[in-house]
């Protein structure tokens, strides 16, 4: 039953691997940024903000298809990731 | 089922289609916004937004990002299979897709409870206000989606479907645009201060 289980994941993370990659990436960071913001450290903010950004482009150019979108789309994201991460920044 | 390819290169067919591009960015403007007023806010009541801060629990935090990424994953494995006409297991995929979005609806449940037992509800302090109306909002997004990929689910169920290829990559486009909008503000209210 476990083996028969474990193949078929192993098989479907297989046919997906673009997304199943993405999907990990972005379970590690989510991870990584809570463990960090227990830390006492200066740079934990702009750490925890950076991490945050990468996750936000992952679900947009991955899962949302950004990636194959017309230019305007992508840099019209990525230009309002930017001011809000700088407005932020700013402000902390 | 219309499975009809269109050119989203071009300007006017993003993935999901234009209109819902342009709620995708009023909705992140918005929120945008008010996380923005909420750090300024921070600034002013440092001490306040720490101790507020600290009465959250980030575990739950953490578990409602990794439950909405791992739905989030589902919808696009959901479209990808309706792409290759695997009608039935782009069905189950979305019956997975609404199960970790309502996963995320009882921890937000189990987690406001908890909050509103202790006395903390929204005009506990600024945090605490900016706490609610945020994730409300967003929950409020949640249920809106888990209602359409509902109907898209009862759509291509039927015999004769008449949902097309656009209507479940505008609706999976929504689901998307929750997860963006808590990438947001899972590290600003649960992290930052």
């Amino acid at each position: 039953m476990v083996a028969v289980v474990s193949n078929n994941l192993f098989t479907f993370l297989i046919m997906n691997k673009a997304n199943s990659f993405t999907l990990i990436i972005l379970l590690v960071l989510t991870i990584t940024a809570s463990v960090i913001s227990n830390s006492s450290s200066s740079s934990v903010k702009m750490a925890i903000l950076g991490v945050a950004s990468l996750k936000f482009i992952g679900v947009a150019f991955q899962f949302m298809e950004l990636k194959k979108a017309h230019i305007f789309w992508k840099s019209s994201l990525l230009f309002f990731l930017t001011l809000f991460s700088i407005l932020i920044w700013a402000i902390i | 089922m219309n499975t009809k390819a269109i050119d989203i290169k071009n300007i006017y067919y993003p993935p999901g289609g234009i209109l819902m591009w342009i709620i995708i960015f009023l909705e992140l403007f918005t929120f945008g916004m008010a996380l923005i007023a909420m750090v300024y806010y921070g600034k002013q009541e440092a001490s306040v937004f720490h101790d507020s801060r600290m009465l959250l629990n980030s575990t739950y935090g953490t578990i409602n990002t990794i439950l909405l990424l791992t739905s989030g994953f589902f919808m696009v494995v959901s479209v990808q299979e309706l792409k290759t006409n695997n009608k039935k297991k782009s069905q189950n995929y979305l019956l997975l897709t609404m199960l970790f979005g309502f996963l995320f609806l009882i921890l937000k449940t189990i987690e406001y409870n908890a909050k509103l037992t202790i006395g903390i509800g929204i005009g506990f302090n600024t945090f605490f206000t900016f706490y609610w109306m945020l994730t409300l909002f967003h929950v409020i997004h949640v249920i809106v989606g888990l209602i359409i990929l509902g109907s898209i689910y009862l759509g291509l169920k039927k015999e004769k479907s008449n949902t097309t290829i656009e209507d479940v990559e505008a609706s999976a486009a929504f689901w998307h645009m929750c997860d963006l909008i808590w990438l947001l503000l899972f590290p600003i209210i649960y992290l930052l201060f």
